[in-house]
């Protein structure tokens, strides 16, 4: 939300999934496991968390607002989901 | 009035039996956004034909700015058997393949049970749309249908 108490507009996703695709599995590899937050643009990992309050709390300490980041879960390879 | 949506590649250690030596896994993973009164909630759900309701965590509702208080109630039963209880809300849902976009009213359950995604089920989600799904390009397509009543 906006100083003036309007939400934001949300952000621009229109390049998140084609440069999601692009991460290597290396580069999630640290996150496996946890709830993340993306940056809108796919490229980055703002910050994660065991759980989704936790990202949330991260996401206030650094003045991000939680409607302008992707939440996603990086999930364990080799676990099959049913 | 079709998006597309390519499946997203999750990557495995090990290649699924199943699947032939690959060494990823394709998902139906669709990022979806819910407008509420005070916010947004972005978030990567699972596209689910086997779930009944369109469910989202607690949290969510939270960042949204959503008062739950006097909220329809339900409960759902997990895979694992477990109870999920839902408090419902009409949102605004938004989708975008980058192309086209569509947005709409329809109601999802939230849950205090931590859920590792979003799930995108019939009710307030697939009930608009005929999803087909191509296993062998791994892509599904969503057509908005008679029910659709969004943007």
């Amino acid at each position: 939300m906006t100083a003036n108490g309007k939400p934001q507009h949300p952000p621009d996703l229109s390049h998140y999934h084609e440069n999601r695709l692009k991460i290597p599995a290396d580069r999630l590899a640290p996150y496996i496991g946890l709830h993340v937050a993306w940056s809108p643009d796919g490229c980055t990992i703002l910050t994660s968390g065991e759980d989704v309050q936790s990202v949330l709390r991260h996401l206030k300490e650094a003045g991000i607002d939680p409607g302008q980041v992707v939440h996603d879960y990086i999930e364990a390879p080799d676990i099959v989901q049913l | 009035m079709t998006m597309l949506f390519r499946y997203r590649l999750l990557p495995v250690s090990r290649p699924p039996v199943a699947l032939g030596g690959r060494w990823v896994r394709p998902k139906p993973l669709i990022t979806t956004s819910l407008i509420g009164p005070t916010n947004t909630w972005i978030s990567d759900g699972l596209l689910d034909t086997g779930a009944d309701d369109t469910v989202f965590s607690e949290d969510a509702a939270d960042v949204l700015g959503l008062d739950l208080t006097n909220a329809r109630r339900g409960s759902g039963l997990g895979l694992g058997l477990a109870t999920l209880s839902l408090r419902f809300a009409e949102v605004t849902i938004r989708l975008t393949d980058g192309r086209e976009q569509r947005e709409w009213l329809g109601w999802v359950g939230f849950t205090p049970t931590k859920l590792r995604r979003s799930i995108l089920g019939f009710g307030g989600f697939l009930q608009f749309f005929t999803a087909t799904f191509h296993g062998d390009r791994e892509q599904v397509e969503l057509t908005t249908n008679s029910f659709y009543r969004g943007k």
